[in-house]
């Protein structure tokens, strides 16, 4: 029973939106859908409710094509945020969970109970249009969870949300799961999918460019990376990146990281710090970062459209908004 | 439609919130308030125009070749039509009729150019016996001209008397002949109608019309706008997940097209009361003799199911075609331009229902009454004023019925593409590809 995304194509006109993509997202996990704008993520999961169809290939969940499956199944965060303007947000709660066949009287109780969660029952009885973005966020996030779907998708659910917010929104996110539920994002926000994915799928230009748990994409893709600090020396020195089998230096507000060459030795390298005459408070040999890891495959960060050289200046790991 | 997308009940929660929506706004029940009171006022207009037409005379034409006989159908008819309602009192009546000896071409002229209401043709056959011919444009069966039918057998007893020889020798008295040549063309399944039903046939269906067409056009817009304000909010993106286009199209329609029912009955009804008691109201104000027939006196049970009919139909058909243009705009300003050609077209169907109203039956408006998206007016004017074959109106309605049926699947096509296409500038162009896309 997991969600098999199988050879799917899809175009528009002359644009080659999906080519082929294919992954699994395992049940009762979080799954990230990383890619930049463009990629084919909004495609893929409007694919899945039914909205677009595929020219080839075939979504299925446990074993069923997406077309068989009842709307019930999905829960959807559309990554362009709307709710009804005028109309009150309990009703319009309410409203949205009737078309999934919930029952009026129950959606409302279950409403109230999200409201309460999310830090805003006071605005039960309020017009959507008097809330700020980040409180209709919650009530739309809300509308797509409360007839209890088996997959929920979310479109960039992150975007906008302050950090009190961002971290209610996670703590939900941890709630779904272990409720068995399956959750599948899209973002480019590779903190935020670093910190709640179990897997993930990097897509580029509509085809896979890796995939599977996060910890074995990190593991096969061979790089080391060491987080060092230096006694009284900030920001870190030039050296650094003279240092032999130091490919790249990553500064940041606590000290550096480096990405290493494929056959450098952590061992040879801390030697030669010492011989520099430095003083470290800190030296880790760690995986690199999902940030890092997406910028090797596709070749730029996740926020932008432009080629990635790997010239300097450095996007700092988890720097990303 | 898939087999998991049954249109119900989603397309009925989905109309009721869009019925909800609409008759709650304070624009909607200001509107309607307003509306009713217009439509009031119009109903009452007649009543109106009546109390300031109060002096007016009608005039009727004698036409003889005796100017004796003639003298005595004047005094006859003068008699019988100018006649006091009981508890009036006859010095201070106002005669409503004026009876003037003249010729032929005089009254034929003056009945043509609607000076006269009638000529009452009177001769002396040479078997004495009196011939009197009504020319009218009302028929045999109105009030007033049975009045005159009993004049005309008083005109004969008078004209018989009056040339009685001396002696007892008397010839026998010969029942006057009475026929009325009546100018009314319009028809009832082949049966004349009076000319009160005519011309409340044709007030209807004028009415009618006019109803149908600003339904079509405001309400229609409704629909459009309502669609084009759920994409440009972005919450269509919340629905179109939730629930299939053909349920988001159907409800949509069916709630606002709902909403302007009532609207439309709340207008409608007061109106119509007022109109089919317009009598009693005329007389209560005006007094007696001032009653002259309910205006909707030609409306009969299969007019209005044939207008209910067609109403329905009529605007289900626009209703789907303006949905599907409101989810192509981004804006709800952008509407105004993609919708100038339905608009056109409902027009084209107004204008030539307004010329079959007036009498004009070419192949054009025969043509125009079965073929969508016109039959819905045409085919409402002609069963207003003229007689229409019982398969002409069996085509009508199985054509527009298969014209909803086949727009509804296009239509939801379109809304399913439309609904996601943002940033793009509303053309027809942009709509048919669209519509292939997501097929």
């Amino acid at each position: 029973m997991s969600l098999q995304v199988d050879q799917v194509t899809k175009r528009y006109g002359p644009t080659l939106a999906l080519d082929g993509l294919s992954f699994d997202v395992r049940p009762g996990e979080v799954f990230g859908f990383l890619g930049a704008n463009g990629a084919g993520k909004t495609t893929t999961m409007r694919i899945c409710l039914g909205i677009v169809r595929a020219d080839d290939g075939e979504i299925r969940w446990a074993g069923t094509p997406v077309g068989g499956l009842p709307r019930r199944t999905w829960g959807y965060l559309p990554e362009e945020r709307g709710l009804y303007p005028r109309l009150g947000v309990l009703d319009q709660l309410v409203y949205f969970a009737s078309l999934y066949g919930e029952k009026p009287a129950e959606a409302r109780r279950a409403a109230l109970g999200w409201l309460e969660r999310f830090q805003i029952p006071d605005y039960a009885n309020r017009r959507a249009e008097e809330l700020s973005k980040g409180n209709q966020q919650k009530v739309q996030f809300i509308a797509a969870i409360l007839h209890r779907p088996e997959v929920l998708l979310m479109d960039e659910p992150f975007t906008g949300l302050d950090p009190i917010n961002l971290v209610i929104l996670r703590e939900a996110f941890t709630e779904l799961r272990d409720q068995g539920r399956t959750l599948v994002f899209s973002t480019h926000q590779m903190e935020a999918a670093e910190a709640l994915c179990e897997s993930v799928a990097i897509i580029d230009r509509g085809r896979l460019v890796a995939g599977g748990r996060l910890r074995d994409l990190k593991r096969a893709s061979g790089r080391r990376w060491i987080r060092i600090a230096l006694e009284g020396i900030q920001p870190a020195p030039d050296w650094l990146g003279r240092v032999a089998g130091v490919e790249r230096v990553h500064p940041d507000a606590a000290g550096a990281e480096l990405e290493l060459l494929a056959d450098a030795d952590p061992a040879a390298i801390l030697n030669a710090v010492l011989a520099n005459g430095a003083t470290i408070s800190q030296f880790e040999v760690i995986e690199p970062s999902l940030e890092a890891l997406f910028i090797e495959l596709v070749g730029r960060p996740a926020d932008t459209d432009r080629v990635w050289t790997g010239a300097a200046p450095v996007v700092p790991v988890g720097g990303v908004g | 439609m898939t087999p998991r997308d049954p249109l119900l009940p989603n397309a009925g929660i989905i109309a009721r919130r869009e019925y909800r929506d609409r008759v709650r706004s304070p624009l909607y029940v200001v509107s309607t308030i307003v509306l009713m009171g217009l439509a009031l006022l119009v109903a009452l207009a007649p009543i109106g125009i009546r109390y300031l037409d109060r002096g007016t005379v009608t005039r009727i034409a004698v036409v003889s070749g005796d100017p004796g006989l003639a003298q005595r159908a004047v005094a006859v008819a003068d008699s019988i039509l100018n006649s006091p309602p009981p508890g009036v009192d006859p010095a201070t009546f106002e005669k409503p009729y004026r009876l003037e000896v003249t010729s032929t071409d005089a009254g034929q002229a003056g009945l043509l150019k609607g000076e006269l209401s009638a000529i009452l043709l009177v001769q002396r056959l040479e078997t004495g016996q009196v011939d009197v011919t009504l020319r009218t444009a009302e028929s045999a069966a109105s009030a007033r001209n049975q009045l005159l039918a009993v004049a005309a057998f008083g005109i004969g007893v008078l004209d018989w008397s009056s040339r009685l020889p001396p002696g007892t020798d008397a010839p026998p008295f010969v029942t006057p002949a009475f026929r009325v040549d009546s100018l009314v063309s319009a028809t009832d399944g082949g049966r004349p109608l009076g000319v009160q039903e005519a011309a409340s046939r044709g007030f209807l269906g004028v009415v009618f019309v006019v109803l149908l067409f600003m339904s079509v056009i405001i309400y229609g817009m409704w629909v459009a706008t309502g669609v084009a304000a759920e994409k440009s909010s972005r919450v269509m993106e919340l629905m179109i997940s939730a629930a299939s286009p053909r349920q988001l199209l159907t409800g949509k329609v069916l709630g606002i097209g709902a909403a302007g029912l009532t609207q439309y009955l709340a207008i409608a009804v007061p109106a119509l009361a007022v109109l089919a008691f317009q009598d009693r109201i005329a007389e209560a104000v005006l007094g007696p003799g001032w009653s002259e027939g309910a205006p909707i006196v030609g409306l009969t049970p299969p007019l209005l199911a044939g207008y209910g009919v067609f109403f329905l139909l009529g605007f289900g058909l626009f209703a789907l075609i303006y949905a599907a243009m409101g989810s192509f705009v981004s804006r709800p300003d952008d509407l105004q331009t993609l919708s100038l050609p339905l608009s056109l077209v409902a027009i084209a169907g107004y204008l030539t229902a307004i010329v079959a109203l007036s009498g004009g039956g070419g192949t054009w408006i025969r043509a125009a009454s079965l073929v969508p998206p016109f039959s819905p007016f045409v085919m409402l004017a002609r069963i207003m004023v003229t007689a229409v074959q019982p398969w002409e109106l069996a085509v009508s309605i199985g054509l527009l019925l298969a014209a909803v049926a086949v727009v509804s699947v296009v239509a939801a096509r379109m809304y399913a593409a439309g609904v996601l296409l943002y940033g793009q500038r509303p053309g027809i162009r942009a709509f048919v590809a669209a519509a292939r896309r997501a097929g």
